[in-house]
């Protein structure tokens, strides 16, 4: 039988986002931000350093974790969430955690908690909380400090891909399929 | 109806046929000890007159900006970066900032919004146009701000970021590229020559995919 409580899930969050759209003026521009004010719903923002991070992408349960670093001033973050968030969706039974931080200024906290609750963002919801240099180096030498990062480690915590700058739903699909689709 | 295997057969296909168009592409970036590349390319001022790296260098050393209008990062810094290229003008190094961002992706990095961003951070170094990108690509520099620095003899130096604390100037606790502007107008070594930020991809232009 097929089970469509993923695709009820999604449908209720693409439907979510499509209201919250609508709310904000469909017309805007993609990379316009949204409304300042957290809804009622939202997470809090954790704030992690990266060794924090790191720890969390060794917790046991996952085959594959995904990290990815962004921020609500970042327009290619911004262009790229909708897939990735389809991608944690799609291949949440399969075992992908998906570790999402943001990169924003303190100030910045109430919209980064608005954008990650109106496209549905699974927690833990993060908050970069070391000084740049540190957090970069820490998760990846080959990092120029530009956003959006994305990381994917085993199910181990081996890192097994990184790459800078936005991705497509197919770019997120190849980093993950590996990890996830070899045979249990 | 596609089974389970089948679709992700398919999904992998895609990808691999679409790997190529979403990635950044990856340009080598220069290394301490390098020149000045692309010194000889025309690049259009604020002053609407054209120059180039070459003829912007100091007899002491040359300072290189890559920076933008609309980045909420550079515009952390903006001040700052005025401020140590005024110096460093002073101090007998070249100093230039350059917006390499497409403007057709963020209209705030138009030429005109630049002539006025000069004015209002009383820039006196030239804040110029790399007008296809290309020198931001030759540089291998990725994102706005990022500072090189060369010394007297045109070798690449220092490679980096502004300082430690973008949010706060009085907080300040590793001052890195005025540290190295300063070192490079005293003839000496710059003691931590490869630094590191956050901030905005550069937009280059003839880009497939924003980024």
């Amino acid at each position: 039988m097929c089970d469509l409580t993923p695709i009820l899930r999604a449908a209720a969050r693409i439907a979510l986002v499509a209201l919250a759209l609508a709310a904000a003026g469909c017309s805007r521009p993609s990379n316009e931000r949204v409304a300042a004010a957290a809804p009622p719903d939202t997470l809090a923002l954790e704030p992690a350093t990266a060794e924090q991070l790191l720890a969390r992408v060794r917790e046991p349960g996952a085959r594959a974790t995904l990290v990815n670093v962004w921020a609500t001033w970042c327009g290619p973050c911004r262009e790229e969430f909708p897939a990735l968030m389809a991608l944690a969706e799609r291949r949440r039974a399969d075992g992908l955690r998906v570790l999402l931080v943001s990169a924003d200024f303190e100030e910045q906290a109430a919209e980064a908690r608005a954008f990650l609750a109106q496209h549905g963002a699974p927690g833990p919801w993060l908050l970069k909380n070391q000084p740049d240099m540190e957090f970069i180096n820490t998760l990846d030498r080959r990092w120029s400090g530009a956003l959006p990062a994305t990381l994917v480690y085993d199910s181990n915590g081996t890192p097994v891909e990184f790459w800078e700058g936005g991705a497509d739903s197919a770019r997120f699909e190849a980093a993950v399929a590996p990890l996830l689709d070899r045979s249990r | 109806m596609f089974h389970a295997p089948t679709r992700r057969l398919a999904l992998l296909a895609a990808s691999l046929l679409t790997l190529s168009l979403a990635v950044v592409p990856a340009e080598a970036q220069i290394a301490i000890g390098d020149a000045i590349p692309m010194a000889d390319v025309r690049m259009k001022n604020v002053n609407d007159k054209d120059v180039t790296l070459a003829s912007l260098a100091g007899k002491k050393g040359t300072v290189v900006v890559f920076t933008c209008n609309h980045c909420p990062w550079a515009k952390k810094w903006q001040s700052r970066v005025a401020e140590i290229g005024n110096a460093a003008l002073a101090a007998g190094l070249g100093a230039v900032a350059i917006n390499a961002n497409d403007p057709a992706v963020n209209s705030e990095d138009g030429f005109p919004e630049m002539k006025k961003r000069a004015k209002e951070l009383k820039m006196k170094f030239p804040y110029v146009v790399d007008g296809t990108s290309d020198v931001a690509r030759a540089f291998g520099a990725k994102v706005t701000p990022e500072a090189f620095v060369f010394d007297a003899s045109g070798k690449l130096v220092y490679h980096g970021t502004v300082d430690d604390s973008p949010n706060d100037a009085a907080a300040v606790k590793s001052d890195w590229l005025r540290n190295a502007v300063n070192a490079v107008s005293e003839g000496q070594a710059v003691t931590e020559a490869e630094t590191k930020a956050m901030g905005c991809s550069i937009k280059y232009r003839g880009q497939k995919k924003a980024s």
